[in-house]
C-alpha cells in the first residue's frame, strides 16, 4: 500500500520517501499554569480521526524537510491545499 | 616515526586503472583499459564536497560563487558546483578534483570521506537510471544542471542532471559512503545491456573542460 505526499520543495513523491511525524497539535503551550495531566495529553494523546487529518511529514530520503499536509485516513489520499487552511488540527475533546 | 596520511575511495570496479595519479593523499584513476565510446561509470570519491548548512545562506559566497535562491537548482562556475538543497542547506562540490582549503566559517562540513562520488554518462544514461529509480531525472521542463534528493536504488541520494538527453547526457550522484559496493554494483548490472564501463577521470575532465 503507498500513496503520494507533495513535498513543499520537490513536489509530489512516493510516500514511501516520507517519515511521518504525527498530528499537527498547534504551538507548544505555554508552560505558565500547564498542569501535567494538559502536558501529557499535548505530547502523547492523539485523535486519530477518520476523516481528514493534518499531520506533520518529513522528506527523509529527500530533501530533509519537515512540513505539514492534510490527509483523508479513510482512503489515505492527500487533501491537498486544506493544510494551508488551518492552522492545527481541532483540540483534543475533554471527557 | 611519520603516519602518512592515505586517503581511500569506497569504490572498486573489477578492471584496474591502467594509469593513475596521486593527489592529495588519494590515488585517483585516470583511464581504465578498453573504456570504450561509453557509457561510462566514473567515480569521483576524491573531488572534494562540503555541506554548508546556515539560517540565511544569501550572505554567504563560498568560494565566490553565490548560492542559487530556490531549491533544486545548481550553479557551476570554475568547476565549482554548488547545488541548493532546502531553506537552509546547500553542496559545493569541487568537480575539478583539486584539493581546496574549507572556508573558516562554521556551516561548512567536509563531505569528502563520508560520502560517495559517481558520475554516469554517455549514451543510453538515463535509460540506465530508469531501471534504478522512478525519479524524473530526464524531465524536459528543467534545465540542467539541477539537483533532485531522492531514492536511487533505494538509497537516499543527491543528483544532478550536468546535461540533458539533448547532449551527451551527465548525471552526477553522491549518497552515503557505506553504500558504495551496493551502489557500483547495481550501476553496474543495470548498465549491462548498454554497455555501461568503468571509466577513469579523464573522461569527465574532458567533458567538464570547455565549462570551466
Amino acid at each position: 500500500m503507498s500513496f503520494t505526499l507533495t513535498c513543499p520543495i520537490c513536489g509530489p513523491r512516493n510516500a514511501y520517501e516520507f517519515g511521518y511525524g504525527g498530528e499537527d497539535k498547534g504551538p507548544r503551550p505555554d508552560e505558565k499554569d500547564l498542569s501535567p495531566g494538559d502536558w501529557c495529553d499535548y505530547v502523547h494523546m492523539n485523535r486519530c480521526i477518520a476523516g481528514e487529518s493534518k499531520e506533520w511529514w518529513i522528506h527523509r530520503s529527500g530533501c530533509g524537510i519537515w512540513f505539514t499536509t492534510s490527509r483523508d485516513t479513510t482512503c489515505n489520499l492527500e487533501v491537498r491545499g486544506k493544510a494551508e487552511e488551518k492552522d492545527a488540527n481541532p483540540p483534543l475533546e475533554k471527557e | 616515526m611519520t603516519n602518512k596520511i592515505i586517503r581511500r575511495s569506497p569504490v572498486t570496479f573489477g578492471p584496474k586503472p591502467s594509469t593513475v595519479e596521486n593527489r592529495g593523499h588519494w590515488v585517483v584513476a585516470l583511464e581504465y583499459e578498453g573504456e570504450g565510446d561509453g557509457p561510462h561509470l566514473i567515480d569521483l570519491s576524491h573531488c572534494p564536497r562540503w555541506d554548508f548548512q546556515d539560517g540565511n545562506l544569501d550572505k554567504f559566497k563560498p568560494v565566490g560563487i553565490s548560492i542559487p535562491k530556490q531549491p533544486g537548482i545548481c550553479v557551476l562556475s570554475n568547476g565549482t558546483l554548488i547545488n541548493r538543497m532546502n531553506g537552509t542547506q546547500a553542496a559545493v562540490w569541487h568537480l575539478s578534483g583539486e584539493a581546496t582549503d574549507i572556508p573558516p566559517e562554521t556551516g561548512y562540513t567536509d563531505v569528502t570521506d563520508a560520502t560517495v562520488f559517481l558520475a554516469i554518462m554517455g549514451r543510453n544514461a538515463f535509460a540506465i537510471t530508469e531501471k534504478l529509480s522512478a525519479l524524473d531525472l530526464n524531465d524536459p521542463a528543467r534545465t540542467p544542471p539541477f539537483l533532485i534528493q531522492g531514492p536511487f536504488s533505494h538509497v537516499p541520494c543527491q543528483i544532478v542532471v550536468m546535461a540533458g538527453d539533448r547532449e551527451l547526457p551527465v548525471i552526477l550522484l553522491a549518497c552515503s559512503r557505506g553504500y558504495a559496493h551496493d551502489m557500483v554494483d547495481a550501476i553496474l548490472h543495470a548498465g549491462h545491456e548498454f554497455g555501461l564501463q568503468p571509466a577513469g577521470e579523464n573522461v569527465f575532465k574532458k567533458w567538464l573542460e570547455p565549462l570551466k
